[in-house]
């Protein structure tokens, strides 16, 4: 007897412990704010305030400080606290799916937008929750927004700079250029013999940081628009499976010129183990002439060393296949919901206070990478490098490989793996072409889609 | 208590534990390698032998991982035992002075966590600002820095390297018990008889640590066929180094469970069989 009751005694006061810690938001969010600090969100007046954690699940890279900043903002206002679990990139995807699977405490994870990422790497029709109804939806750009859709519904909210951290170019050091007498290259033997001189003076021509396993990827599916170009329709041929990657010349030609800069040593000898986390350091030092990167590194290499200028840095298009087109690239890490939270009302809080134009503005602001968001509301800071860039270079009108062709998101690690077997010698262009295709088919299938069942 | 029942009821509760965490999911398993389980879809179809067949395919990347598994287990074998020998019969007969702080000193390596080792290596083999390249140019011999983990004729032999430093002292540990277990006598009386120390060696010495070479190798057989950690740590199975296990858990990371478990399976077997062989091999050895 004695022991039910003390089990009844321990039960009550577990009871009790939980009510406490999950009360009833209160706070409400306002559109107060200044560019200086993140937008206030107004307290309740009567009640104190909640003891909520919501847990955060993000790849390396994907959270910005000044998103922590917003969150620690938004604690203070609500009493809710954003509990960021940052995740390396290469195992990010093993952890959350495992998290997502067994159903473990997340409240909120980021996951690369797009449909078929949605659709295979995250479920996310039955592990996020639709917010097609938030009040910031009809604010997000259309095209961004349709990353983050299934079936009509948005689960994800790109707050993601999709122009300047996802334009994915070549970034080059001016100075180095100048002093070499060098011109920006418009084809990619030009971009060679660039390559030849300044490694001929000793400096290296690129800095490709390969031992992530994801960076390599970029040189490839970011020339899409060029590979739909010079084969009008073969992105809408690819997805409806009457294509395939093996076996088109367009598509091993530019594998075959990016091993080709590999092979000539113009990525430098330690590429295999430089790390993306350095590549700033790596343009910094006047060692390396040249990196692929987002259209933000200048001013990410101006705000880690106060020394340089953002605009000692410009920007020409990856010049595999002698492209010269601006990317689309809409998809980026897009904020999810988990539907198995016990915090959903106070993550959406989270994401409305984020999406407010005031704080939207403020990240702008306040992160080096971000020059504008896919809102309406805000104001880009486009420098001089970039406004050039948009000034030189058309803009693609079919989107990157990654985001316009089903099924090839979700290979990119392993496509990673196959580019280091190529620069290796293990594997060829072609054997890399027939592995992606092997896996659209196994992901295709698996997806029950009716392209691949004929 | 039925005195015959006694044990079996003693063994129940853990046997019951085993069964359900450790049997019952391995015959799951075995019979999961026989379907298209994966990441993408909620169905689960019979597909016979085809997973065994892509694991085997001899254009695939698994057949490769495996003849690296089976070339990691001969080399880091032989020179585990081979290293370990030559220390142990150092530190028993020839070193005297200091000998126990140096068996302590080189089975240092095999109590510390092999993803620690890992990633010391990680950092002691950078090219860039690593020490070995370091010191190997402080001292005039730049030319002999190498890209030890990227280098794909040498990344192999530099997993088998340090796994080898790691693994050697735990191996002479149980050779130097082995070594004291042989009876003094059998060296006097060779001596009387005029015998050298390499046949003493090779007629006193090698066949009585028979029993212990055969525990030795057995260890080492079963742990180079399901090496992992420290090849995933050290390049994550890149640059040739790929191994059974590195690619059991790639597949499974790329959601193939069917094929992953396809191989897992395979291999169990494999060292089942290759561990009863050796030992076999190692009985009839002792018999001679």
């Amino acid at each position: 007897m004695k022991r039910v009751l003390t089990l009844l005694a321990v039960l009550a006061f577990a009871g009790c412990s939980n009510s406490a810690a999950t009360g009833t938001p209160t706070a409400a969010p306002a559109s107060a704010g200044a560019n200086s600090t993140p937008a206030a969100v107004t307290p309740a007046p009567t009640t104190a305030k909640e003891k909520v954690t919501i847990e955060v699940m993000a790849s390396q890279d994907w959270i910005k400080s000044s998103e922590q900043v917003l969150a620690g903002r938004f604690e203070e206002q609500t009493g809710i606290h954003i509990d960021f679990q940052i995740i390396p990139s290469g195992q990010y995807f093993d952890v959350l799916k495992t998290k997502l699977n067994s159903g473990q405490g997340i409240d909120l994870f980021l996951g690369q937008a797009g449909k078929s990422d949605m659709k295979l790497q995250y479920d996310a029709a039955n592990n996020a929750v639709d917010l097609s109804k938030e009040s910031w939806v009809s604010r997000i750009d259309p095209v961004v927004a349709d990353q983050s859709t299934l079936d009509g519904k948005l689960y994800g909210a790109e707050v993601w700079d999709v122009v300047a951290a996802n334009y994915w170019v070549m970034t080059y050091n001016k100075d180095i250029f100048t002093k070499y007498n060098l011109s920006v290259p418009k084809t990619f033997d030009e971009f060679e013999k660039v390559c030849e001189t300044l490694k001929t003076n000793g400096v290296t021509p690129v800095y490709e940081p390969i031992s992530d396993g994801w960076h390599q990827v970029l040189w490839f599916p970011s020339v899409g628009a060029q590979i739909e170009a010079l084969e009008p329709g073969v992105t809408a041929k690819l997805n409806a499976n009457t294509a395939t990657f093996a076996g088109d010349a367009t598509m091993e030609k530019a594998l075959t010129q990016l091993n080709d800069l590999y092979k000539k040593g113009y990525f430098g000898k330690n590429a295999l183990s430089d790390k993306e986390a350095d590549t700033s350091k790596a343009m910094s030092t006047g060692t390396y002439a040249m990196t692929l990167s987002e259209l933000s590194r200048g001013s990410q290499i101006a705000a880690a060393y106060p020394n340089l200028k953002a605009t000692s840095f410009g920007y020409f298009p990856i010049p595999l296949l002698d492209n010269q087109l601006q990317p689309t690239h809409p998809a980026g890490p897009s904020w999810m919901i988990s539907s198995k939270s016990s915090h959903i009302a106070e993550a959406k809080k989270w994401l409305d206070f984020m999406m407010q134009p005031e704080n939207l503005q403020w990240l702008i602001d306040n992160t080096p990478d971000f020059q504008t968001l896919p809102f309406t509301g805000v104001t880009a800071k486009w420098d001089a490098s970039q406004a050039d860039f948009f000034k030189t270079y058309t803009q693609a009108k079919t989107l990157v490989l990654q985001d316009g062709v089903a099924y090839v998101n979700p290979q990119w690690m392993d496509m990673g793996k196959w580019m280091v077997n190529m620069f290796t010698g293990q594997k060829t262009a072609a054997d890399m072409l027939k592995s992606i295709d092997a896996g659209r088919t196994t992901l295709a299938k698996a997806a029950k889609d009716a392209a691949w069942s004929k | 208590m039925n005195k015959k029942a006694y044990p079996t009821r003693f063994a129940g509760g853990a046997l019951l534990l085993f069964g359900i965490f450790v049997l019952l999911p391995s015959v799951l398993g075995l019979g999961l390698a026989f379907t298209d389980w994966n990441a993408y879809s909620n169905d689960i179809n019979w597909v016979g032998l085809d997973n065994f067949a892509t694991v085997l395919d001899p254009n695939g990347d698994y057949v490769s991982a495996i003849q690296h598994t089976i070339l990691f287990t001969i080399a880091t074998t032989i020179l585990k035992t081979g290293i370990a020998l030559g220390l142990a019969i150092l530190l028993t007969d020839g070193v005297k002075r200091l000998a126990y702080l140096f068996r302590a000193l080189i089975y240092l390596p095999a109590v510390l966590p092999i993803l620690v080792v890992g990633i010391v290596f990680k950092s002691i083999l950078d090219p860039q600002s690593g020490l070995l390249n370091s010191t190997l140019q402080l001292i005039g011999l730049g030319g002999l820095a190498q890209q030890w983990l990227t280098d794909v004729g040498l990344t192999f032999w530099t997993v088998v390297g340090v796994d080898t430093w790691r693994g050697v002292g735990y191996i002479m540990v149980i050779l130097i018990a082995g070594l004291l277990a042989i009876p003094r006598e059998y060296y006097e009386a060779a001596s009387i008889d005029g015998a050298g120390r390499l046949q003493t060696f090779r007629y006193i010495t090698v066949p009585l640590l028979m029993p212990v070479l055969a525990v030795t190798t057995v260890l080492n057989v079963l742990y180079g066929l399901r090496v992992f950690d420290m090849v995933f740590v050290l390049t994550n199975g890149q640059y040739g180094t790929s191994t059974v296990y590195t690619m059991v858990f790639d597949s499974f990371t790329r959601g193939l469970y069917g094929v992953a478990t396809a191989l897992s399976t395979l291999f169990f077997g494999v060292m089942v069989l290759l561990g009863f062989v050796v030992i076999r091999v190692m009985q009839r050895g002792e018999g001679n």
